[in-house]
């Protein structure tokens, strides 16, 4: 068995995919309870029915990503910088090992949002040119650093593709 | 060509870059291609309203209808000829702002009427050539030329139209040379042979001297056209422009470019159209033979009014639809033959050409460096000849306007449609040697990957399965709907009552044989595909094969691996197997190479082996 990569994300992680699922779990669960919700105010008696349902299942994804997909989702998130390549191990059910070659990255860049910029974290999107990974939730010294270490070694690549 | 040519002499020393044009066939071919639409839009248009004044005339008196009918079409074709006018002068004017420059480390498109448009391709993200001529462009001896750049799904290619035969190689290979230079570091000597320089710098394939055209590979009937073209050339074609060494070359042999066009995709469709409807026809005549029974009331009640005329027409137009079927099957077949007609491959250097086409005219260029993946397909027809097609996977971009239309294109580059699987090894060797390093420990499926994916074709994903379920869900329903068994529906005058309940389980009973059917199709492709399909890897290459009715092995080095990774599901993990994952830039955005189910030791020693090493 391939050992798993050492580095974990920032702890911090946790409660900033906690805030961004909130947001969006309430957002969707705003916009789909306000129809009902008026038809409740013109006496459509279904319509109770309904937006209890939405209720509970409001709840029930509420408990399932604020409480129970976090911490898990945190464990199985790994990551480890080697001088030539990134590893990255991630997923619950289906889970995915990534090797990365440094010398196929085409560029890096790091984003802060608004949420990650509360925490102060700050996320590192590597690409290659068929596709990129994200490592969300650094704090700014290391994504700084893994940013800088990729830029090198992709300078040195002999050929873009 | 003179006048143009001391021009550019006196930009040279000058210093300037040289401003090259493209060809004057832009301004009226281009408008003969718009004003031909134009008048084909204008004469379905116009047809309707003629044919309701002639049905008018008829009535009111011909004179008059005459007349209206001259006014209409005067009409219309003075608007056009005006049109034809205002696409004459856009098409001059932008010929005048059309332009591309040779910069030291870029290629400059200039084009754009009011706004101005500057297209930059540094050389060294040249990923391939292409050049493309309609039958008109052939005869003018113009071609389109298409060059495609590395960047993903958004990226599309450069287009610069209507450059002479002559510029059109000259412009390729000197992109290429350019390239070459760029990727090298080296500074690109301007008027220096590519040539030269590239043949002492890089390995070349090995060095066979190119036999006289009729002495090469594979030669077919369609061949003599081809030459007729390259004799004649088009009327402004140019001086044939020598673009280097050719150092391994091939055509199709007669029964090549035959079997070509059998196989090909429409013409399997219509084939199979044909099948059924001829199928459909010889049902209807044995459930006609057989005499109709309660369950065929419907039937016996139709045949009491004339059905028996009703049966004979039917009969006549299944049989021409029947020889309407074989017509376009026999059209098809001959258009792919044309359209394969004249193909060569060849190995010029460190690039690779492809050219086919006798009417409409294509030719593909790509540089060794840039060849993502060698694919060796077998459809399930190929296989039972035991033949198979050859491509080049290379990075693709999308070019305006034949999105989805241009399947050839998407699939990079074809470079024998349809070869023996024996004579595979010495083609490869020939036009791409540094392919032939290939892998030969092939690491099979786990053997617990013939159980799997007998339930995942069978049941997860077996569309036989999902249909039977739905028929008995149908079934369940319909048994609860109707109670007696009887539906009264009046039919012919007369009210007739069926047993639906009967009925409908017969038609069950069908879908239920169909399922199965379908079902035993995908047990028979999940074991031929557990039995025939691995990967492997070596120092340099990557070899991904999977099977099934069809195989498809897929040669890739390890350079052009973008990244890698596995995958696995919690009953992966159970049966200790992975499905491993290859990703490269090959076509348009990436293409990922995969094999489910290889064992969980093989997929890690893989792993490792994706580690780049100093």
């Amino acid at each position: 068995m391939r050992a798993l990569p050492d580095q974990k994300l920032n702890p911090k992680i946790k409660n900033v995919w906690r805030i961004n699922d909130a947001i969006w779990i309430a957002l969707v669960f705003v916009c789909l309870i306000v129809p009902f919700a008026i038809a409740v105010g013109l006496d459509a008696e279904w319509a109770g029915i309904v937006c209890i349902v939405l209720v509970i299942a409001f709840v029930v994804l509420l408990v399932i990503f604020l409480v129970i997909l976090p911490p898990i989702r945190y464990a199985r998130w790994r990551y480890q910088l080697s001088d030539e390549y990134l590893d990255i191990a991630k997923g619950i059910i289906w889970r995915k090992r990534y090797i990365i070659p440094f010398i196929r990255v085409q560029n890096t860049d790091t984003r802060q949002g608004p949420i990650l910029r509360a925490f102060k974290l700050a996320s590192v999107t590597v690409s290659t040119a068929a596709g990129s990974h994200e490592i969300p939730g650094l704090d700014a010294e290391s994504a700084e650093a893994l940013r800088d270490r990729a830029a090198e070694l992709a300078r040195l690549a002999r050929e873009d593709v | 060509m003179d006048a143009q040519n001391t021009q550019e002499q006196a930009a040279v020393q000058a210093g300037e870059p040289v401003k090259h044009q493209v060809h004057h066939s832009y301004i009226w071919l281009g408008t003969l291609r718009v004003v031909a639409i134009l008048f084909f839009a204008a004469a379905i248009s116009v047809f309707s309203s003629i044919i309701g004044a002639i049905s008018e005339g008829m009535r009111a008196g011909s004179a008059e209808a005459g007349l209206v009918m001259l006014v209409t079409v005067g009409f219309s074709i003075g608007f056009l000829v005006v049109l034809a006018g205002i696409v004459f002068l856009v098409h001059w004017l932008a010929y005048k702002r059309l332009y591309y420059v040779l910069g030291p480390d870029e290629f400059n498109l200039y084009s754009g009427i009011i706004t101005k448009k500057r297209v930059h391709v540094p050389y060294n993200k040249v990923q391939s050539v292409d050049q493309k001529a309609s039958l008109l462009q052939r005869i003018a001896g113009v071609r389109t030329l298409y060059i495609d750049t590395a960047g993903g799904a958004n990226n599309k290619a450069v287009i610069v139209p209507y450059v002479t035969k002559h510029d059109a190689e000259w412009l390729r290979s000197e992109l290429f040379a350019r390239k070459d230079a760029a990727v090298r570091g080296v500074v690109y000597q301007e008027g220096a042979r590519p040539s030269a320089a590239a043949d002492a710098a890089r390995p070349q394939a090995p060095g066979t001297p190119v036999p006289p055209a009729d002495e090469r590979e594979g030669h077919n009937v369609l061949d003599v056209g081809q030459q007729a073209w390259d004799e004649l050339g088009g009327v402004f074609a140019g001086a044939a422009y020598d673009g280097g060494r050719v150092s391994y070359e091939y055509g199709l042999s007669n029964k090549e470019l035959v079997l070509a066009g059998l196989s090909n995709k429409t013409s399997f469709a219509v084939l199979l159209l044909g099948i059924i409807v001829a199928l459909a026809q010889l049902i209807s005549f044995v459930f006609d033979v057989v005499p109709g029974d309660d369950a065929n009331a419907i039937a016996s009640a139709a045949a009491d009014i004339g059905g028996q005329i009703l049966q004979s027409g039917m009969f006549a137009l299944a049989v021409a639809i029947i020889g309407f079927i074989i017509v376009v099957w026999i059209v098809s077949v001959l258009g792919s033959c044309i359209g394969y007609g004249g193909f060569r491959a060849r190995r010029r250097e460190s690039r690779i050409e492809v050219e086919y086409g006798l009417l409409q005219h294509t030719f593909q260029g790509v540089d060794i460096e840039r060849v993502q993946a060698v694919v060796i397909s077998q459809s399930f027809i190929r296989r039972l000849f035991g033949y198979c097609e050859l491509s080049l996977a290379k990075v693709d971009a999308n070019s305006e306007g034949d999105e989805g239309k241009n399947a050839q294109t998407k699939r990079g580059v074809v470079i024998h449609p349809f070869v023996k699987l024996s004579k595979v090894p010495e083609i490869l060797a020939g036009l791409v040697p540094e392919f032939g390093d290939v892998p030969t420990e092939r690491h099979e499926v786990a053997p617990v990957a013939l159980r799997r994916a007998l339930t995942r074709r069978c049941i997860v994903q077996g569309v036989g399965f999902w249909f039977a379920v739905a028929v008995a869900i149908f079934q369940l329903t319909m048994g609860l709907w109707l109670d007696d068994g009887l539906v009264r529906i009046h039919a012919f005058g007369s009210l007739v009552s069926i047993d639906a309940y009967e009925l409908c389980t017969s038609a069950c009973v069908v879908c239920y044989i169909l399922a199965a059917l379908v079902t035993v199709v995908s047990a028979i492709g999940a074991v031929l595909w557990a039995r025939s399909s691995s990967f492997a890897f070596n120092e340099r290459f990557m070899q991904v094969t999977n099977g099934g009715f069809s195989i498809e092995t897929v040669t890739f080095p390890r350079q052009k691996i973008q990244y890698g990774y596995t995958k696995t599901n919690p009953l992966q993990r159970r049966a200790h197997t992975a499905t491993i994952k290859a990703r490269t830039a090959a076509g348009v955005g990436g293409t990922t190479y995969a094999l489910i189910d290889a064992t969980q030791a093989d997929a890690e020693s893989w792993l490792a082996w994706l580690e780049p090493r100093v």
